[in-house]
């Protein structure tokens, strides 16, 4: 405000000196001044989105694009505003909402007006609400023009806006910390240059925590990196480790990132940025066969260190950078991974766009920070983000075609457990055969139809007899209307389809007839092919009921679509035609010239967002790392560096981070080993003075101390198999489906007309107690562990993980069956390796725990497990074994009936059961109510 | 209530290690923490009748002009051909189209005269108490997407369901169960989960399935051989071990929640089989829904629960019966839905208000889009329908709708709304706003924006308020 009036100031000034004729009249100018200056401004921001813009549909009748519309007032036919009095004007009443005449204006509470808008819209009403005319609108604009620039922000050079207000507009400077190039600060000294910055941050006053005990170290370190547990061994060498505490965890991080499981943690992180799902989601949720392998390069490439500038290529561009190297196709995988399908019943443009607008925001989101989606409809209303840019950007993938491509198995992938295959030949074989019966009814209820008509079969008993003679087994009736129809027989001259069905026909046809189709995608898991894409023209299809593969003439056939911005997002409203661009607000910086013949332009793309100097790229991978270790990010919405995103609070570090990170030659683990060997990351979750802490850190963003975390799911699956010694620790591969709740199993899941497969757990114990970034993602099905725990749906990006508490999770955790078979497996390992009930319960807090109990624990703990043991029946109930087949009840779509229908569970024959309760004496049994304690105790599930 | 189960729980605890420390952790902070919790109970943004909502989903879209919209039109039309075009169109518009009657004689019942097929023999009789709705259109003519936007008000899914966003604005009144129940046939609806997910909202939010066979809610109960006893046993041990734990971390203000969070859950394990028990509801209520009947049981029986769930202070229950899906056979397809519909519906309408719960619960009725006037002709003798998202009917009964009201109307052939049309994300506004939620108000920061249930705002459909 302050300086509000110190320009009026000016400017009356001015006018009273230059121009004698407004001297008399400096309140009618003033409110002029402000009219030009801050009300044309706030209606064209506020109001006219709905008053005014349209001329046909006004809200209210309240038009308020001239002070005419505004005198007239809309439905209430009360003037909007009553000249020099604000407190009986509705327009400002309205914009103060608290008016009990008037509802609160613009509607949306995101949207209302500051304290500062409002008192300009009160001081022009006061003034005399001046609406001056064009031509001296734009007098007071020009004579202003340099005063108001320089305090209105900096103006942001882009590609430009669909209108002249939003290209010219100005911008706070907070705003647009992301665009500015990244700058690395000079550190003096050999203090690890990461210590130095969050030091020089610190309020005065605050101390620092000291470095946290060994113990609780190495599982912080572990748990990071690897996300399992320390073996007890591990723990016990370090903390022996008489070298100095620096020297000695340096050996454990290099350690722990030369370890296989380095790759998992890490690409559990990147999948959840990306959303990695094997289905495709919405009404088919069809298996993405193939996902599994670009899962696979993600492990793999955190684990050989890649460069990230290169990771960022190959997932945008791989297919062009070497087509030759299956490495490359399935590294396109990225660009598959927003839920997406094409029925027959939806219009095939529009399902396109939809893959276009999906990778488009992806794109920016992942490795630029930035949600794109924001300017698809319009130039966004926050940050330098024109629509423009939005569809540039788009074109440069609006020759890219989805597709499974041929790809050859790597000699490094993991191509075990193919075998599996012969449980989906037998269901295959099983659905041919209810569809070879199904037609024998047809055929038979085809005879009655015609005895009930009255009418001669000969044409038809003619058609079956050829079909038969020329060897044809299956599809007969269907083959046989067709041909009628073919020789020219009316539709009511022969048996109409699926003639005289029962409901449990009806629904047994649709069950086999698209359980085939669905097995179609699950068999491409076991071939060579890749979730990828090409590029090429786009061809007209209607449906996508099957994998795609790369049609022969991709250059030739189909449109070459030529990208336009699209009025309000709709790809029936092409505008002016766009072509291949990035993100114009950093061109001063890092531009790029992208071709826009059909191949190359992701190349062109990715070689833009890769470049060292791009300061989105560098900065975002290098906030996601920090926020990897410390559960917070430097800038707080790593996908979101835009104005409406949280400042980074410690921006030198976020730079010198994201500089390093380029002169590492983009290497993650030399980030990893830098963070962790700062001070900052070894602190202790004790802070020595809590009350200074709350009061001079209220946001906890300081770094004096280290915040405890929860496990994520998949840790926690994770941990209590590697604790139970059950984890198979093989990496990559198909997809695994443990056992999970059997109401979920087995519940008939509706897609498309039909009913997906049952979950069945794989048959062998090694196959299912793999670690949980390798369990079947189905978008439709999440697991129900994981899910409780907050593992996030693919359905959006998960920038940062949250890990809420609610009481699924104890339900899960205190009664489900996986903890209960994970700690009587735990009860029986420690009893198996221990020569007393002492050693035993020793023996689970090391495993669990990485300590040993205390001796009141230990008391305690014995205690319980006596009383357990008295309490527990002699034997235990046997265990069932799981069905070879269930029936399902549902209701049939044709008729609204209800059938029901079995389905085999073919793989359920060779199922070898995890430990029973039955399997062991009761004294195990009562050590393993012990078991579940600790794996329900929040000192199992918090990472301090 | 839970203050004096949580001390009851703490006092059995005895002298247990870590007691002192744990005693002190159930300080004033924590009280007031739970009393301000995310499901603490708190006003809307409006004054409002509705407290509660029953959402009634009828998955696949019920044809509106075989239930509540008549098109003497059509049977002039009926096997006449339609030709529809451009570039919009589906595969599943190709063919030859033709028009199609329907099979249903039509009747106006109650004083309002509410026009409705002669199958609703049930329903009929509560005609006055219902205010249907015929404007509304949706984006999409694919399943999935349109029950994400019915369900959700975003076509693409992952965005809260509405349940969600009513627990968020308004909490709920029993702590002991959830706030938002969903109660899904056994075969989940298209789409799956993500109908009743909670989004970007926290989890607390999340709509809570009770299954119709297995355990209501997963792992409500431990494995068989764990007696009720065992697990108190394990819980204290579990408490104990906490205590320690705590006060070892005493830094760490979340240790004390997810302690809560266990006796809670030990409350929840007892009190929802309780609350899904109908052994204390008479032979003849159990008639009147239609429970015991083959055609009605599972639909009555979720109705029933509806009614219990809201008479316990759930704030919002979502129950979904499929699927409405009539390409073909629409007689007999519709036929057998409705009638698996119209006893129990009526039934909870009439026992809510005999209750005096109508006044404080809004009912709301509706598929994910209405059904076309025509079909292809498929296999010569089919009558069947396919979607269309110009045209349904929805309606609404109790917490303070515009009962006994039709608004809005469709076209000749019920092709399209044409009357009183609104775009989905308006009844959804509207929908809040009987609850006392205003849509604007009700946003959430996600992704670079304050998200809402209508997306980007909407209009409050105000005919269809009392």
């Amino acid at each position: 405000m302050q300086s509000l009036f110190l320009i009026f100031t000016v400017f009356i000034a001015a006018i009273t000196c230059n121009n004698t004729s407004y001297g008399q009249q400096s309140t009618r100018i003033d409110s002029e001044i402000l009219f030009v200056r801050r009300i044309a401004p706030l209606l064209r921001e506020k109001c006219l989105g709905c008053h005014g813009n349209n001329p046909q549909e006004i809200e209210g009748s309240l038009d308020v694009r001239s002070l005419a519309g505004l005198f007239a007032g809309g439905d209430s036919s009360e003037p909007s505003i009553v000249t020099g009095k604000p407190d009986k004007s509705p327009l400002y009443l309205a914009a103060t909402r608290n008016s009990d005449d008037w509802s609160e204006m613009p509607p949306k509470e995101a949207e209302q007006l500051s304290a500062e808008q409002l008192t300009w819209l009160r001081e022009w009403i006061t003034s005399g609400a001046q609406w001056p005319s064009k031509p001296q609108q734009e007098t007071i604009q020009k004579k202003f023009a340099e005063a108001w620039s320089l305090e209105d922000g900096i103006p942001v050079g882009t590609s430009g806006g669909l209108s002249p207000e939003w290209t010219d507009r100005k911008y706070d400077p907070a705003g647009l910390w992301a665009y500015q190039p990244v700058t690395k600060v000079a550190i003096k000294g050999t203090r690890n240059p990461i210590d130095v910055l969050i030091e020089q941050e610190l309020p005065t006053g605050l101390t620092l925590a000291p470095r946290a005990d060994r113990r609780t170290l190495i599982r912080r370190a572990t748990f990071d990196l690897t996300g399992l547990p320390p073996l007890p061994q591990e723990v016990e060498a370090f903390v022996n480790d008489a070298r100095a505490d620096n020297i000695a965890f340096s050996h454990v991080v290099d350690r722990l990132l030369a370890s296989p499981h380095y790759g998992e943690r890490m690409a559990q992180h990147w999948l959840d940025v990306v959303r990695y799902a094997d289905s495709s989601g919405f009404a088919n949720d069809y298996e993405r066969g193939n996902a599994w392998r670009y899962r696979d390069y993600v492990v793999r490439s955190f684990n050989e260190d890649k460069q990230y500038d290169q990771f960022v290529r190959e997932q945008i561009a791989g297919d062009e950078l070497d087509a030759n190297d299956p490495e490359m196709i399935v590294a396109t995988g990225f660009l598959r991974m927003g839920p997406w399908e094409l029925t027959g019943m939806e219009v095939a443009k529009i399902a396109r766009q939809r893959f276009l607008d999906d990778v488009t925001n992806s794109v920016g989101e992942t490795f630029l920070a930035h949600s794109l989606q924001c300017a698809r409809c319009h130039d966004h209303k926050f940050d330098p983000v024109p629509t423009q840019d939005y569809y540039s950007i788009q074109a440069v993938f609006s020759t890219t075609q989805m597709a499974e491509r041929k790809a050859s198995f790597l000699d490094d992938e993991n191509t075990s457990g193919f075998e599996e295959q012969s449980y989906l030949r037998k269901l295959q074989q099983s659905h041919q055969q209810s569809l070879a019966e199904l037609d024998r009814v047809l055929l038979v209820n085809a005879q009655r139809w015609y005895r009930d008509k009255g009418t001669s079969p000969a044409a038809w008993d003619e058609a079956i007899k050829n079909f038969n003679a020329s060897g044809r087994t299956v599809g007969i009736f269907n083959a046989a209307r067709s041909a009628l129809r073919a020789a020219g027989l009316e539709q009511k001259d022969y048996p109409p389809k699926l003639v005289d069905f029962t409901p449990a026909q009806f629904g047994r046809e649709r069950i086999a007839r698209k359980g085939l189709q669905r097995l179609g995608w699950q068999f491409d898991r076991y071939k060579p092919y890749a979730l990828s894409v090409y590029n090429g023209r786009t061809k007209s299809v209607t449906s996508v009921m099957a994998p795609i593969r790369i049609p022969g003439n991709r250059l030739k056939s189909g449109d070459l679509e030529q990208t336009a911005i699209l009025t309000g997002g709709d790809p029936f409203s092409p505008g002016p035609p766009v072509s291949p661009g990035i993100l114009s607000v950093i061109n001063d910086q890092l531009s790029a010239t992208i071709s826009d013949s059909i191949e190359g332009r992701r190349t062109g793309f990715a070689n833009w967002v890769a470049a060292a100097a791009n300061p989105l790229t560098t900065r975002a991978i290098a906030n996601r790392l920090w926020l990897w270790h410390f559960g917070e990010a430097i800038a707080g919405n790593p996908n979101n560096f835009g104005s409406t995103g949280k400042k980074p609070t410690h921006p030198q570090l976020l730079d010198w981070l994201a500089s390093t990170l380029v002169e590492d030659n983009w290497s993650i683990k030399a980030t990893h080993r830098r963070i962790m060997m700062s001070n900052t990351y070894c602190r202790s979750s004790h802070h020595p003075d809590p009350k200074a802490l709350r009061e001079l850190d209220p946001q906890g963003n300081r770094y004096t101390v280290f915040k405890p975390r929860r496990l994520t799911a998949e840790e926690l699956r994770d941990s209590m198999l590697a604790v139970t010694e059950e984890l198979n620790p093989t990496l990559g591969g198909i997809p695994c489906r443990p056992e999970i709740n059997v109401e979920v199993a087995m519940q008939p899941r509706q897609v498309m007309g039909t009913f997906a497969a049952a979950w069945v757990p794989n048959p062998n114990p090694t196959q299912r107690h793999r670690r949980s970034i390798y369990i079947l993602k189905l978008r439709g099905m999440p697991h129900p562990m994981l899910e409780v725990f907050n593992t996030p749906a693919p359905d959006f990006s998960c920038e940062r993980r949250t890990a809420s508490t609610v009481t699924p999770q104890v339900f899960s955790l205190f009664n489900g069956h996986n903890t209960h078979t994970r700690a009587l497996t735990l009860a029986a390992l420690a009893l198996k390796e221990s020569g007393n009930d002492r050693d035993a319960i020793k023996r689970c807090f090391q495993l669990a725990l990485s300590r040993e109990p205390s001796p009141q624990e230990l008391k305690e703990f014995l205690t319980h497990w006596r009383e357990i043991e008295k309490a527990l029946p002699e034997k235990a109930p046997t265990h069932a074994t799981p069905p070879l087949e269930v029936v399902r009840e549902a209701v049939e779509e044709n008729t609204g009936e209800r059938f029901t229908f079995t389905e085999p569970l073919y793989s359920n024959a060779d199922f070898v059961p995890d430990l029973q309760p039955a399997d062991v004496n009761r004294h195990t049994r009562a050590l393993s109510d012990l078991c579940l304690v600790i794996f329900n105790s929040n000192e199992f599930v918090y990472i301090y | 209530m839970p203050h004096v189960n949580r001390r009851e729980s703490l006092f059995r605890l005895g002298t247990s290690l870590g007691s002192l420390a744990f005693t002190s952790l159930l300080s004033d902070e924590v009280r007031s923490k739970e009393k301000l919790g995310p499901l603490a109970p708190r006003d809307g943004h409006f004054p409002s009748k509705a407290t509660n909502c029953i959402f009634l989903v009828m998955e696949g879209g019920p044809s509106h002009v075989d239930t509540f919209d008549p098109k003497p039109a059509l049977e002039k039309l009926h096997l006449t051909e339609l030709t529809r075009g451009g570039e919009q169109k589906s595969a599943m518009e190709s063919g030859k189209r033709y028009y199609v009657q329907s099979p249903f004689k039509f009747k106006k019942h109650g004083k309002s005269g509410a026009d409705m097929s002669d199958n609703w023999r049930h329903l009929s009789a509560v005609a006055d108490d219902l205010c249907f709705f015929r404007g509304c259109q949706v984006d999409s003519v694919n399943h999935p997407t349109a029950m994400y936007q019915m369900n959700c008000g975003n076509r693409f899914g992952g965005d809260p369901g509405i349940g969600a966003w009513v627990t968020y604005g308004l909490g709920t009144v029993n702590q002991n169960l959830p706030g938002f129940v969903v109660l899904p046939e056994v075969s989940y609806p298209q789409g799956g989960a993500p109908n009743w997910s909670n989004g970007y909202l926290p989890a607390f939010y999340q709509g809570t399935p009770l299954r119709p066979t297995g355990s209501p809610i997963l792992d409500l109960s431990p494995p068989a051989g764990v007696t009720a006893e065992r697990q108190r046993m394990n819980l204290d041990l579990l408490t104990a071990f906490n205590a320690g734990h705590a006060a070892q971390h005493p830094q760490h203000a979340e240790l004390a929640a997810r302690l809560e969070n266990y006796e809670l859950a030990f409350r929840m394990q007892t009190e929802v089989p309780k609350a899904i028990d109908f052994s204390d509801e008479s032979e003849k209520t159990l008639s009147k829904y239609g429970v015991g009947k083959a055609e009605t049981d599972s639909f009555g029986r979720k109705c029933l629960l509806a009614r219990k769930m809201v008479e316990k202070g759930v704030r919002f229950v979502q129950l979904f019966k499929g699927t409405w899906d009539s390409h073909d056979y629409i007689e007999r397809a519709h036929g057998n839905l409705i009638e698996s519909v119209d006893q129990p519906i009526a039934a909870l309408i009439q026992d809510l208000k005999a209750r005096g719960l109508l006044e404080t619960t809004l009912i709301v009725w509706c598929g994910e889009f209405g059904r076309t006037p025509d079909n292809g002709l498929r296999g010569g003798i089919a009558y069947g329908r396919d979607h269309n998202p110009n045209a349904m009917t929805i309606w609404m009964a109790g917490g303070g709708c515009n009962a006994g009201h039709t608004i809005g109307a469709t076209d000749e052939t019920g092709m399209t709304a044409v009357e009183n049309v609104h775009h989905v994300r308006d009844f959804h506004v509207t929908l809040l706003k009987l609850l006392g939620l205003d849509d604007n108000k009700l946003t959430y920061y996600h992704a670079g924006r304050f998200k809402q249930l209508s997306q980007f705002g909407g209009k409050v459909i105000e005919d269809l308020i009392a």
